[in-house]
């Protein structure tokens, strides 16, 4: 038992940095958010992230509405690096209308022309570290 | 988990990003790109924006208030769906702008959260949901519905019930595409017809029914769900942009109330 609760213990540890480093992510994505709050968009309390590698580009599968307008949301807790997310239609057409790119911070806005499946292509394009934090949050109106 | 950091950071000086290529072959995006949680599932509020928009449906013709505060039956995967149905009937009871209701659904969304040891996550929203709607304010019920929803999935993932999470999303999507079939096909137009265009979330609940344990398989409306699904992938559309008719908006809304019903009977 007490093998156990070390082994536990070890655990949590060991993995507490990794989880306080993708909160941290996802806290800049949503301070990326802030702005357009105050813009009428709604921030969905929900979010995605992880870690990634540099140019190891993940795909985020969305269903995505016409007649709503939307902001994505990418940040990073590391310092150097340089994240950024980007919107493909279903055909893969790069259709985001608007985008930009600050350190640790990316966003994308896409005002779909049609419902249906879209592709978020997210990525870390610089960094320091082997695997970088990053989180994702994403607003409509 | 989830906190803002309140740095100052000026967005002013944003630079424009290094030009991403202009087309890409989403068919053979390789299977390690793919995020574990295949597809996002929208909030409802997505969708009842966009209806927002539209026009000024009859929500009250819609809304089907629950006979009380609605009490737990069945097995946990109806029980799932069930509450993904209520608070689902929240959404319409908030457009109708019904507060008695509203206030029954967040009871009731307590009652089915208690049975699938829940309550307690949800109980804050909950409140919130039944104090915002004596207030009137409708902007927040919405955001604390989204929220619960949010809430109950994650802490049924949390207690390593991923499969009733999505049983939750699902009766949550049934209820709200019946729902959203009623309003377009008592006023149809080829926009409100467009939000019914869905492939990737109807794949993701027939991806997630089919990889359900054995045991939770052999539950009656697992099957009958299964087959539901596969009647509405034609009807809403096989491409982007396909015109879904009148008749085919009827159709899916027949599929999905027969479903809905079945989820809500003893």
């Amino acid at each position: 038992m007490k093998r156990f609760i070390s082994l536990l213990l070890a655990a949590v540890i060991a993995a507490t940095p990794a989880l306080a480093s993708v909160d941290d992510a996802l806290s800049y994505a949503l301070e990326a958010a802030q702005p357009y709050v105050k813009e009428g968009f709604t921030v969905r309390e929900d979010y995605w992230g992880g870690d990634m590698a540099v140019k190891q580009a993940k795909a985020i599968t969305h269903q995505l509405f016409k007649g709503n307008e939307y902001w994505f949301w990418i940040g990073t807790d590391e310092k150097a690096a340089k994240v950024s997310v980007h919107i493909y239609d279903s055909e893969g057409n790069l259709c985001e209308v608007e985008g930009w790119q600050k350190g640790q911070f990316g966003a994308a806005r896409v005002i779909p022309k049609r419902t249906g499946t879209y592709y978020l292509i997210v990525e870390v394009e610089k960094s320091n570290r082997e695997r970088t934090h990053w989180g994702m949050a994403y607003g409509f109106r | 988990m989830k906190k803002i950091t309140l740095l100052a950071i000026s967005f002013l000086s944003a630079t424009v990003l290094a030009e991403p290529p202009a087309k890409i072959d989403v068919s053979r995006l390789p299977k390690e790109s793919r995020v574990v949680d295949d597809v996002i599932v929208p909030v409802p509020s997505e969708i009842f924006g966009v209806l927002d928009k539209l026009g000024k449906p009859n929500w009250a013709g819609v809304l089907r208030p629950l006979k009380g505060v609605a009490k737990p039956f069945g097995e946990p995967q109806q029980q799932a769906l069930y509450l993904g149905s209520v608070i689902a009937e929240g959404f319409i009871a908030v457009e109708a702008g019904d507060v008695a209701e509203v206030k029954n659904i967040g009871n009731s969304v307590l009652s089915l959260s208690g049975a699938l040891g829940v309550r307690k996550a949800v109980t804050k929203r909950a409140n919130a949901i039944i104090n915002a709607a004596d207030a009137g304010n409708w902007p927040l019920v919405r955001k604390e519905l989204d929220g619960a929803l949010n809430e109950v999935k994650d802490a049924m993932t949390e207690l390593g019930s991923g499969d009733l999470a999505s049983m939750v999303s699902l009766g949550g999507w049934l209820r709200g595409t019946e729902a959203l079939c009623d309003v377009v096909a008592k006023n149809y137009s080829k926009d409100g017809a467009d939000l019914l265009h869905q492939p990737a979330l109807l794949d993701h609940f027939d991806a997630r029914l089919g990889a359900l344990k054995a045991r939770a398989k052999k539950h009656a409306l697992v099957p009958k769900i299964q087959a539901g699904l596969k009647n509405i992938r034609p009807l809403i559309g096989l491409t982007d942009g396909t015109e879904i008719s009148a008749k085919s908006v009827k159709e899916v809304r027949d599929i999905a109330a027969g479903l809905v019903k079945d989820i809500q009977t003893k």
